[in-house]
C-alpha cells in the first residue's frame, strides 16, 4: 500500500494553478457569458514571455510584470474587439470562437518558441521546506498563497465595489442592465482584464512548476474548466474546492495500479459527475 | 547525391511527406509513394506510426524501407523495415549496462518512466528491465499520459521503489520537467539518472540546472555527432552545405544520412538499366555488412524476418552544459535480441 500523504502535497501546488485559472473563468463567465476556452494559451504567452526576458538577461520581477501584462493585453484584445461581434450568438459559438482563439495562440507560440525544451524558474524554486515527506519549495507555497489570496479579493470585488455590482447585475440580465444605465462594455473589459490576469499568473506558475510547453499549457484549461463546471461557473468558492479536488485527486491516483497512468482522465470524470448532480433536481421537476 | 550526378546519371527524387502521426494519413503517403511515385526503396522514415500501419504495404509491395529514426517496437519487428538507429529499447539497455558496468555490485533496482503509447513505452523500458533482472535485481516500469502536468508525482511514485537508477524514457521536452521535479526534491546525488537518445541533444543540457553535471547518462546509439572522423565529417560537410544552421547535428540527423548512404551506395554498384523495386528490394536484402566510423560495430539488412542491426553504441555524459561522448562502446545484451545475435553469426559479423 503506499503512503499517499506526499502525492497530496504534491498535488496542493498543482491544484492552486487550477484554481486560479478556474477563477478567471467564473469570474469572465459570470460578466459576460462567454467560456474561455483560451484561458490556458494566455497564460502560455505569458510564460513564453517571461521566460524570454529573463533568458535575454532581463530581471525576473520585469519578465513576470510583463508576461501578466501580456497576457492582460492579449485577454483585453479579444474581449474588446473579438467578443462583442458575437455578444448575440449562441452561448456554444461564443465558446468555440475562445477555442479558435486559443489554437491561433498555440500556432503562434509554435512558431515563434517551437517545442524545444525549456525550464521557466523562478527565484522561489531554490529554498523550501518539508512537508509529509516532500520538499515544498516557496514556488509552490506561493502558488497556494496567490490562489486564496486572489479568491479571496475577486469575491470581496465582486460584493464590495460599484463594478463588480455591474457586473453580477450582466450576468443576471444583460440587455436588462444595459438598460438600467450598467456601461456593458467597461465591466465586461473589466471581466476580461481580470480573467487575463489571473491566465498570465497561473501560467507562469504552471510553466515552472510543470512544463514550459505551448499546448501542455494551453490544455491545462481543462482541468480548470471542469472546476468552473464544478462551481456551475457561478460559485467561487464551489469552483476552489472542485479545482483543489481535481489537483489533489489527480495526484493521488499517480500510485494506484492500472488507474494511475489514465488520470488525466480524471477532470472530465469530474466534470461528468458534476454535471449529473446538477441534472438531479431538473429531473425530479420534469417528472 | 544529385549534386554529384546522382545514382549513375539517374537523379533522386526527395519527398518529405509529413503525416502528423495520424496512421491513416501515413498510410495514403505510404501508397502514394509506392503506387503513384513508383517508388523503388523508401529511404530516412521517422515516425511514430509510420512502422505500425504500413506494414502490410510494405510486405505486399515487397519494398524496402531504410529507417532513419525508429522509435514502436513495429519497426524492429518486420521484414521490410530496417533502421540506422538503435531503437529506444536498445538505448536504455546500454546506458543502463553501462552505468552497471561502472557501479559493480550496486546496480540491483530500476526505474524507467515512459509514455502511456502502445508499443512503445512499456516496450522501450523492458530491454533494460530484462537485462536487470538477468543479473539478479528489479525493475519496474511507470507509464504516465503525456498530457500529465504534475511532474513532482511521477518522480515521488518512481522513488517508491527505492531505485539505484532511474531512466527518464521520454522525448527532452517531457524530460526537463522531471529532472527538475527529481532536483527539487534533493533526489540528484541519491541514485543514478539516465535517458535514451531521444535526450542527446545539444539543447538538453542546459535546459536541466548546472546541478545535474555529471550526474547523467544518456544514450547516443551512433557515435559523437561532433566527430572528425572521415563519414561523420562528411556528414556534417552536406549538412553545413543543403541543411539550415538551425536543424540540429545530432543521432536523428546522423541515422538518416546513413540510411542514405547505405541505399546511395549500393544502387551505385546496380546496374543502371535493371533498378526496379525487386532489384532494388534483393540488392538491399543482400547488404551484409556496411561499416562507417559512425556505428560502433558493422550494420547490416540481411534477410531474417526482422531487423535490427545497431545495437552496439556510445553513452555519453552531461558535463559542462554539453553532452560529452564517452569513448565506449556497449553491446545491448537485451534478452529479446537473441535471434539477431544468432543471425550475425551466420553472416560473420559476430563470432
Amino acid at each position: 500500500m503506499p503512503s499517499f500523504a506526499p502525492f497530496f502535497v504534491s498535488g496542493l501546488a498543482t491544484a492552486a494553478t487550477y484554481v486560479l485559472a478556474a477563477v478567471g473563468i467564473v469570474v469572465l463567465y459570470r460578466a459576460s457569458g462567454v467560456v474561455n476556452f483560451a484561458q490556458g494559451a494566455v497564460g502560455a504567452l505569458a510564460a513564453f514571455i517571461s521566460w524570454t526576458i529573463v533568458q535575454h538577461g532581463g530581471p525576473d520581477v520585469v519578465g513576470w510584470i510583463a508576461g501578466v501584462l501580456a497576457a492582460v493585453a492579449f485577454s483585453l484584445f479579444y474581449g474588446r474587439v473579438l467578443a462583442p461581434r458575437l455578444a448575440y450568438s449562441d452561448p456554444v459559438m461564443r465558446a468555440v470562437a475562445t477555442l479558435s482563439f486559443a489554437l491561433i495562440l498555440v500556432g503562434f507560440i509554435d512558431y515563434v518558441w517551437g517545442e524545444l525544451p525549456r525550464k521557466l524558474k523562478l527565484p522561489t524554486d531554490t529554498d523550501g521546506f518539508e512537508w509529509l515527506g516532500v520538499r515544498v519549495t516557496y514556488t509552490r507555497a506561493v502558488a497556494m498563497g496567490i490562489a486564496v489570496a486572489a479568491t479571496v479579493a475577486i469575491m470581496a470585488f465582486l460584493a464590495k465595489s460599484r463594478i463588480g455590482l455591474q457586473m453580477r447585475a450582466l450576468a443576471n440580465n444583460r440587455d436588462l442592465s444595459a438598460m438600467l444605465g450598467v456601461r456593458v462594455l467597461r465591466a465586461d473589459a473589466c471581466a476580461w482584464a481580470i480573467s487575463g490576469a489571473l491566465a498570465g499568473v497561473s501560467g507562469i506558475l504552471l510553466g515552472d512548476l510543470q512544463r514550459l510547453g505551448g499546448i501542455a499549457l494551453t490544455f491545462a484549461v481543462i482541468p480548470s474548466i471542469a472546476a468552473a463546471v464544478f462551481g456551475r461557473f457561478v460559485s467561487l468558492p464551489a469552483t476552489v474546492a472542485g479545482g483543489l479536488a481535481i489537483g489533489v485527486c489527480e495526484a493521488l491516483l499517480t500510485p494506484v495500479p492500472v488507474i494511475g497512468p489514465f488520470r488525466t482522465a480524471l477532470p472530465f470524470l469530474f466534470a461528468v459527475l458534476a454535471m449529473l448532480w446538477m441534472q438531479r433536481r431538473a429531473a425530479y421537476v420534469y417528472r | 547525391m544529385n549534386a554529384n550526378g546522382g545514382i549513375n546519371g539517374g537523379q533522386i527524387k526527395y519527398d518529405m511527406l509529413d503525416d502528423g502521426w495520424n496512421p491513416e494519413q501515413s498510410s495514403q503517403d505510404a501508397a502514394k509513394l509506392i503506387n503513384d511515385e513508383k517508388a523503388v526503396a523508401l529511404v530516412g522514415n521517422m515516425s511514430f506510426v509510420d512502422c505500425g500501419a504500413n506494414q502490410g504495404i510494405y510486405e505486399k509491395s515487397d519494398i524496402m524501407v531504410v529507417g532513419g529514426v525508429g522509435v514502436p517496437r513495429d519497426c524492429y519487428f518486420q521484414k521490410n523495415y530496417v533502421t540506422t538507429n538503435a531503437g529506444p529499447r536498445v538505448s536504455n539497455t546500454k546506458t543502463l549496462m553501462y552505468i552497471a558496468q561502472q557501479n559493480p555490485g550496486k546496480i540491483k533496482r530500476f526505474v524507467c518512466i515512459a509514455m502511456n503509447i502502445p508499443n512503445v513505452g512499456e516496450w522501450s523500458c523492458e530491454g533494460a528491465g530484462g537485462w536487470i533482472r538477468s543479473q539478479g535485481g528489479e525493475s519496474k516500469v511507470i507509464l504516465f499520459d503525456p498530457s500529465s502536468l504534475d511532474a513532482t508525482s511521477l518522480v515521488l511514485q518512481a522513488m517508491e521503489f527505492k531505485p539505484d537508477v532511474i531512466s527518464i524514457d521520454l522525448p527532452k521536452g517531457l524530460a526537463v520537467p522531471l529532472f527538475a521535479a527529481a532536483e527539487e526534491q534533493g533526489l540528484i546525488e541519491k541514485l543514478h539518472w539516465m535517458g535514451p537518445a531521444s535526450l542527446y541533444n545539444p539543447t538538453f543540457p542546459p535546459a536541466i540546472s548546472k546541478a545535474w553535471d555529471g550526474r547523467v547518462w544518456v544514450d547516443m546509439e551512433l557515435n559523437d555527432a561532433a566527430s572528425t572522423k572521415p563519414d561523420n565529417a562528411n556528414w556534417l560537410a552536406v549538412m553545413d552545405k543543403y541543411a539550415t544552421k538551425d536543424l540540429p547535428r545530432d543521432t536523428f540527423a546522423q541515422a538518416g544520412y546513413l540510411a542514405a548512404r547505405v541505399v546511395s551506395e549500393t544502387l551505385l554498384k546496380m546496374d543502371p538499366a535493371k533498378i526496379d523495386r525487386a532489384s532494388v528490394t534483393a540488392a538491399l536484402r543482400g547488404v551484409k555488412r556496411f561499416d562507417s566510423d559512425m556505428f560502433c560495430s558493422p550494420w547490416y539488412i540481411g534477410d531474417e524476418p526482422r531487423h535490427n542491426p545497431n545495437h552496439n553504441g556510445p553513452v555519453s555524459l552531461v558535463k559542462d552544459g554539453k553532452l560529452k561522448p564517452l569513448d565506449v562502446c556497449i553491446d545491448s545484451e537485451d534478452p529479446e535480441l537473441g535471434d539477431v545475435h544468432a543471425y550475425e553469426k551466420t553472416i560473420g559479423i559476430t563470432k
